[in-house]
């Protein structure tokens, strides 16, 4: 055993000691550690870097630049929802791969004809969401698209035939729009078929698992409903016939939809007729609007943007906003921004960054950018390779089994194993070393703001750069620690750290709480 | 200070182990004066044993399988004497000509081959008709009603979390989630607890020959040292644990004795579990996911469907799993349920919906083989459930008190077991 580990060991308990304590660096290590401003490097005020980091896939100088020249981040934040800046980006790189935008009997073509097998346009499809993390304009689209993406969770694993791309367009069209139609498009369409049992159901014996999850996780929640309902829910659901593995045709067969009266939570119709296609579109949009559904939606979002567990107070007045204009989410994303529970959260940093968001907030915190189209999704290029890194975190856009979408809490993110491979990727991408095609990374000398400057400086220039916000002073002596240097070092192109070691430098600006939360 | 002086090593395997433990655990020399700590003498004895490795050994190992989505028990212990077990399932019913180690009311799925010398040998028991005391069928809620098994209780915690928090040590190391990087809720609480994906995760990036004079270590804790939340005390449990760990990474990732598992999840975790009580760092409970066994469509039959595929996938990894322990499996226990049973009528689509009862499997050590529980006689109609004769607690229960020298109250409060007779 080495001596560097032998010293971790005797470390710890008093890393314990302190972790219970005051959390915050002693006067003597503070004195010693005295952060130096390097003001020439732009930031943003605090209130707009944590709205920011909430609303986006992480901070950046020119994310920073475009709030600035849209006069702040209320009017920016105006232009996100009304859609003003260009979505050439995503329809750009929509055609980076084949699948994204090809028709179901298209993908199911390629695979039977193994070009591509499904798993791989789904793969595809994951892919396409990185990259468009990674650089659209329309960055609050993207956050809400993940968060829809996640509330009517379809997985991406070449499961649900070749509908998944089609799928997560679909929800991306109405992300910013009315939740009563998104819930009528997501329902009806036939990756969830597939997904939840509902492809092949019938009034014979219904199938019961879409007319479940469609009440516990998609609108009302749990308590709110009784067996009866489900087996109300399965039946008006009936009617759809997809021709799994052969053909894929999605269609609706009377036949096999079973009629008679339904009661469900309010909802009540005679459903004699033998296409039940109109009840079920009338069935969907009651219970968008039913006052359960709109306190579901309310928790999610808050829990989403504001903290782990948010005030009952919030959720009420959100869910207020969403009955009142008529399940339109943009109202209330307007109430959310403005309410004090979410400006009291600036800088508690308490919501913890899932693997995916780690990923897609390192490349951009490190300025690396994919410069090349992968050829296939088999090339080994940087925007497929993204996906691997996060597999390799634990968890893939889309690859959550269960139907309830993955967590959105601190507990859930915060394993050995999610910590652990979050500080490989994090040194990987800070040493440039992989991915290693496609992608540029900025040079180490880039990083320096001046030909001659203090490591003090040079880590305040790091932090405003990468958290987009100064130094502090635990920062610095972690930056210390890391590199050997003191706060006064003088640091040029020709220093070690510059010309060797500049990965062990920056991968502490990633490795640390500001990074690792949103 | 105290980084200089541990550089040097006494060569006393003896000294380096105590230490070693005396820093993980606080209260280690006090717990070996002090047998009450303990619980048991049992669990004293073999603690105060220290190995050269520095670890702790684990006297009894708990693994607990989560069969995720909730396996329809009646497909793998198959009750062919109840006829309205086939009148129920006129498609996806398996015939009784078929079944292995048959009864004169139950036998096992044909798929379950793999495991049948295990079931002969005694050590294998299944429970039927286990679950929660009233149908819960909801997967997410049911979950976490069966996890957290602790009906009434404002504080979330997780069975195994309450089983390894009864005595004083802290290591994260103590139960361990391998194959997945998320938790279980039966492990949440405040005992640290550690979840791999797969056993090379457990190394600091940057800690190489490179890195000159711990620079990097130190950076980290200085980072972490003060951070509040799940976050933080999951970053310090994992530099904690890393050493500690070592032991394991050092066991040859090669199966032992032959043993073959699938190249599935399961079999990978399987394996990396075999491993980590090779290791022998103190990990007295692990837990393993599977599935998803969800089989709304396409159950299938003997020919084909989910059912035959998973139920062999199950028992090849068991059965390797027992095979690659060898003489270790004599301290290992394995439990394998689900979060309900599903129905007794078939859909329409070869599948079957959300039920209630359920099987609950025990193999290894100090498990008394053959059929536990009383049956509770089926009923062919739209809605009609396996139900409930033997709370699922009552066996877990019997598995705390006899193999983990645990006290029932406290791992499953408010929660009076009734005797099984599952374990010897």
């Amino acid at each position: 055993m080495g001596a560097a580990s032998r010293r971790a060991l005797v470390a710890l308990p008093a890393v314990g000691a302190v972790a219970v304590s005051a959390g915050v660096a002693s006067p003597a290590e503070a004195a010693v550690y005295l952060p130096r401003a390097w003001t020439r490097t732009a930031i943003p005020t605090a209130a707009t870097l944590h709205q920011l980091k909430r609303f986006t896939s992480g901070y950046t100088p020119a994310l920073n630049k475009q709030v600035i020249a849209a006069g702040g981040f209320t009017k920016w934040f105006e232009k996100q929802l009304g859609g003003s800046y260009s979505d050439g980006w995503s329809s750009d790189t929509s055609r980076w791969w084949t699948s994204i935008n090809a028709s179901a009997s298209e993908i199911w073509r390629r695979d039977q004809e193994g070009i591509e097998g499904m798993w791989l346009a789904d793969a595809n499809y994951e892919r396409w969401t990185l990259v468009r993390r990674l650089g659209s304009q329309r960055q609050v689209l993207e956050t809400m698209t993940d968060f829809w993406e996640n509330h009517l969770h379809v997985p991406a694993k070449g499961e649900v035939g070749p509908f998944r791309s089609s799928y997560g367009k679909t929800i991306r069209r109405f992300a910013l729009g009315r939740y009563d139609d998104m819930l009528a498009a997501a329902i009806t369409h036939p990756a969830m078929a597939v997904y939840l049992g509902n492809a092949n159901s019938s009034k014979v014996a219904p199938n019961e698992n879409l007319g479940r999850e469609l009440l516990e996780l998609h609108t009302v929640g749990r308590g709110n409903f009784d067996e009866d309902d489900v087996k109300t829910s399965a039946r008006i659901l009936t009617g759809y016939r997809i021709d799994s593995w052969r053909t894929w045709t999605f269609s609706y067969d009377p036949a096999h939809h079973w009629t008679g009266p339904v009661g469900v939570l309010g909802f009540s119709h005679a459903n004699a007729a033998p296409d039940g296609r109109a009840v079920l579109t009338a069935y969907l949009r009651h219970l968008a609007r039913h006052p359960a559904t709109a306190r579901r939606i309310a928790f999610k979002l808050a829990r989403r943007f504001v903290s782990d567990t948010p005030t009952d107070a919030l959720v009420a007045r959100l869910a207020k906003v969403y009955l009142a204009s008529n399940t339109d989410i943009r109202p209330v994303l307007r109430s959310l921004v403005t309410s004090t529970e979410f400006r009291g959260a600036y800088g508690t940093g308490k919501k913890v960054r899932n693997p995916t968001e780690d990923v897609v907030a390192t490349w951009r915190s490190l300025g690396a950018t994919i410069t090349a189209a992968p050829r296939d999704g088999e090339a080994e290029v940087a925007a497929n390779e993204i996906l691997w890194q996060t597999s390799s975190l634990g968890l893939r856009p889309f690859s959550w089994q269960p139907p309830d979408g993955r967590p959105d809490t601190a507990a859930a993110w915060s394993s050995t194993s999610r910590f652990l491979n979050s500080l490989d990727l994090h040194y990987t991408m800070s040493g440039g070393w992989w991915p290693q095609v496609g992608v540029r990374f900025r040079t180490a000398r880039s990083w320096l703001p001046a030909d001659r400057i203090r490591f003090d400086q040079l880590v305040d220039h790091l932090a405003r750069t990468i958290h987009g916000r100064g130094s502090t002073s635990l920062l610095l002596q972690a930056a210390c620690e890391a590199t050997g240097c003191t706060p006064a070092t003088s640091i040029t192109a020709n220093h070690q750290v510059v010309k060797y070691e500049m990965a062990r430098l920056l991968t502490v600006f990633l490795d640390c709480p500001t990074h690792m939360t949103r | 200070m105290a980084e200089s002086t541990d550089d040097t090593d006494c060569g006393c395997p003896e000294f380096s182990g105590m230490s070693r433990r005396g820093l993980f655990r606080g209260a280690l020399s006090a717990g070996l004066t002090t047998t009450a700590l303990f619980g048991s003498t049992f669990v004293e004895t073999s603690w105060a044993q220290p190995l050269a490795t520095g670890a702790p050994s684990a006297p009894s190992v708990l693994v607990v399988l989560s069969m995720r989505g909730a396996v329809d028990g009646m497909s793998l212990v198959v009750p062919h004497g109840d006829p309205a077990y086939y009148a129920a399932r006129p498609r996806i019913a398996i015939p009784a000509s078929q079944l292995l180690a048959k009864d004169s009311f139950f036998g096992l799925h044909p798929q379950l081959a793999p495991l049948l010398p295990m079931w002969n040998d005694g050590r294998i028991a299944a429970v039927h008709a286990a679950g929660l005391p009233a149908p819960n069928r909801s997967h997410f809620a049911a979950m976490e009603e069966v996890e957290d098994a602790a009906p009434g209780s404002l504080t979330r915690t997780g069975w195994l979390n309450r089983l390894i928090g009864r005595d004083t040590f802290t290591s994260p190391l103590q139960a361990v989630h391998l194959g997945g990087s998320l938790p279980p809720a039966s492990l949440s609480g405040p005992q640290p607890t550690v979840a791999l994906e797969t056993i090379g995760d457990m190394r600091l990036a940057g800690v190489d020959k490179w890195d000159v004079g711990g620079r990097r270590t130190r950076s980290m804790q200085t980072t972490w040292r003060s951070f509040g939340g799940s976050l933080g005390a999951g970053a310090r449990s994992a530099m904690q644990a890393i050493d500690d760990f070592t032991p394991v990474k050092a066991t040859s990732a090669t199966p032992a004795n032959g043993a073959s598992y699938p190249s599935t999840d399961l079999g990978k975790a399987l394996a990396a579990t075999a491993r980590t009580i090779r290791g022998d760092v103190g990990a007295e409970v692990i837990t393993v996911d599977s599935g998803s066994w969800d089989h709304h469509v396409d159950l299938g039959t003997l020919a084909w469907g989910q059912m035959q595929r998973m139920a062999e996938e199950f028992a090849t990894a068991l059965a390797a799993f027992f095979t690659d322990l060898g003489g270790l499996g004599g301290k290992v226990t394995v439990v394998a349920f689900s979060e309900f049973g599903r129905r007794t009528k078939e859909n329409n689509n070869y599948g079957l919906d959300h039920g209630w009862g359920n099987v609950m499997l025990l193999l290894g050590a100090g498990v008394k083989g053959g059929h536990h529980g009383q049956w509770p006689g089926l009923v062919n109609e739209a809605n009609g459930d396996l139900s409930v004769t033997t709370d699922y607690r009552s066996v877990l229960a019997e598995v705390v008190v006899k193999r983990m020298g645990a006290s029932s109250a406290a791992v499953f409060p408010g929660f009076t077991p009734s005797t099984v007779g599952a374990l010897l």
